[in-house]
């Protein structure tokens, strides 16, 4: 079980002491009863934080912004951030850490289990309780969410609620912390691949139209880039605006930027983005879902990045997210890693 | 009157060996089909997926990919990387429905002029029943 309060009394600790700028964490708005990212500056202001299974946003994304913080500052607050992880940020943390984008001395990680079952979905608990105003959600062991409601309080299974990629989550427990609660659990109810498997079976036009349809309905409002916590880079290929130009800049150079891809949201550019993004993000997108529940058209993006996820599994015996010392999956290779699709 | 298609393949060749392999066969006078057009980049290490996913949304209907044998790279392990990162290209592309024979690597030597021209005659003729690339193709 995780207690809240001891999370509270750390926050609170860590902040008097002045061991941390501020903590970023879970508060709860009182509007929808969901939790929304909140940043604590104030030990008073501890008691505020909360966890429970509205908890779904991955805070490591701040880290990215922390680190852009400090680089426009004149003279940065240069202590590190306390970060509230659950396992799936956690996950994105080491891979920060692995590709040395941040140090581990930045971050002072508390670490929150995820009370062996998981988050929710916030499309699924609106289903659930269909026009019901939220007033709360409570972790209820390992087969319930309680759930209140302006009717009242029901107990939901939280098979029927969880995020997807809670369903097939490969650790619910932070890997890295400074500080853990509650318990190392590993449960992938519905098994590590199980949203990719039965699509991989599909015939090649099948797929076609599947992907068609979906990538289709992308507007590139770059919602998915944004809620990225590994989509750090400064300047994005797919971006054709971003060429600095100064007074200096000739036309030529203008004329050369090179146009990856267009902006305008036809078929063939969408899919062009969505692929550099599942490539570029193969081997560290740890599957915290946050493309997916940023999407305002409900792409079904976590099944790109959980395909090259698999594969890295299942060609090269790569675990993302695990080992802030192991090299990044493109940036090492064995020589029995397999090559039968090469004449 | 119908002409039959010819499709139009990119290969990325690296420089010491698939490229000197595609020369070899050029002045061994060796035939094969004219589809294919040549780029050669430094190490097949270097190709970034971008590049071929660029192929293709250009209106290549197949890419080839050509690097040194494992252990001849003369950078000594990039086709090594090659090998991993268009792995993932290939599996990715399968996942989004592209058919699997239009994505394509091989290993071809300074020596192999003949296993070049034999990729290309293999890759043409799998490429002509699947008609124009047009699931990638940027339609402007």
């Amino acid at each position: 079980m995780v207690k809240l309060e001891e999370l509270r009394k750390e926050a609170r600790r860590l902040l008097a002491e002045g061991e941390v700028r501020c903590i970023i964490g879970y508060l709860r708005n009182p509007a929808d009863g969901k939790a929304v990212p909140g940043f604590i500056r104030k030990p008073e202001e501890a008691d505020a934080l909360v966890w429970d299974p509205t908890c779904f946003h991955n805070l490591a994304r701040f880290l990215v912004d922390e680190k852009r913080r400090k680089a426009r500052e004149k003279n940065p607050d240069t202590r590190p951030v306390g970060l509230v992880v659950k396992g799936c940020d956690s996950r994105a943390v080491v891979v920060l850490l692995q590709e040395k984008f941040i140090e581990r001395g930045d971050v002072v990680l508390l670490g929150l289990s995820c009370e062996k079952t998981g988050v929710v979905d916030e499309r699924k608990l609106a289903k659930a309780v269909p026009g019901r105003a939220l007033r709360q959600v409570e972790f209820g062991g390992e087969e319930e969410f309680l759930v209140t409601t302006e009717d009242g309080q029901v107990r939901i299974p939280a098979g029927d609620v969880l995020a997807d990629r809670c369903l097939e989550c490969p650790a619910n427990f932070p890997v890295l912390s400074d500080w853990l609660q509650g318990e190392k659990t590993k449960r992938a109810p519905a098994g590590l691949f199980a949203s990719v498997e039965p699509f991989e079976a599909r015939s090649t036009e099948e797929k076609w139209d599947f992907w068609l349809t979906q990538l289709r309905k992308c507007v590139r409002c770059y919602a998915c880039r944004s809620v990225c916590p590994m989509c750090y880079c400064d300047e994005c290929v797919v971006d054709t605006i971003n060429l600095a130009v100064t007074p200096d800049t000739t036309a030529e150079e203008k004329a050369q930027k090179i146009r990856w891809v267009e902006k305008s949201p036809v078929d063939s550019e969408n899919i062009f983005y969505h692929l550099v993004r599942a490539l570029h993000l193969a081997g560290r997108c740890v599957d915290c879902g946050e493309c997916e529940r940023a999407c305002p058209v409900n792409i079904p993006l976590r099944q790109l990045n959980k395909k090259m996820e698999k594969e890295a599994k299942t060609l090269f015996g790569y675990d993302v997210g695990f080992d802030p010392d192991t090299p990044a999956l493109i940036s090492c290779f064995r020589d029995e890693d397999p090559q039968d699709f090469i004449r | 009157m119908t002409e039959e298609f010819e499709p139009k393949i990119v290969a990325f060749l690296c420089k010491w060996c698939s490229s000197a392999g595609s020369d070899l066969a050029g002045v061994s006078r060796m035939e094969y089909p004219p589809n294919v057009v040549p780029i050669q980049v430094m190490c097949s290490g270097s190709i970034s997926p971008l590049y071929i996913l660029s192929a293709f949304n250009r209106g290549a209907d197949g890419v080839l990919v050509s690097g040194c044998h494992p252990g001849d790279c003369h950078y000594i392990k990039g086709n090594m990387y090659a090998r991993r990162k268009l792995a993932l290209v290939k599996k990715l592309l399968e996942h989004v429905g592209l058919e699997s024979q239009r994505f394509q690597m091989s290993w071809v030597s300074a020596a192999e002029g003949q296993k070049y021209t034999q990729i290309i005659k293999d890759l043409v003729q799998q490429l002509k029943p699947l008609g124009p690339q047009t699931k990638l193709r940027r339609i402007d």
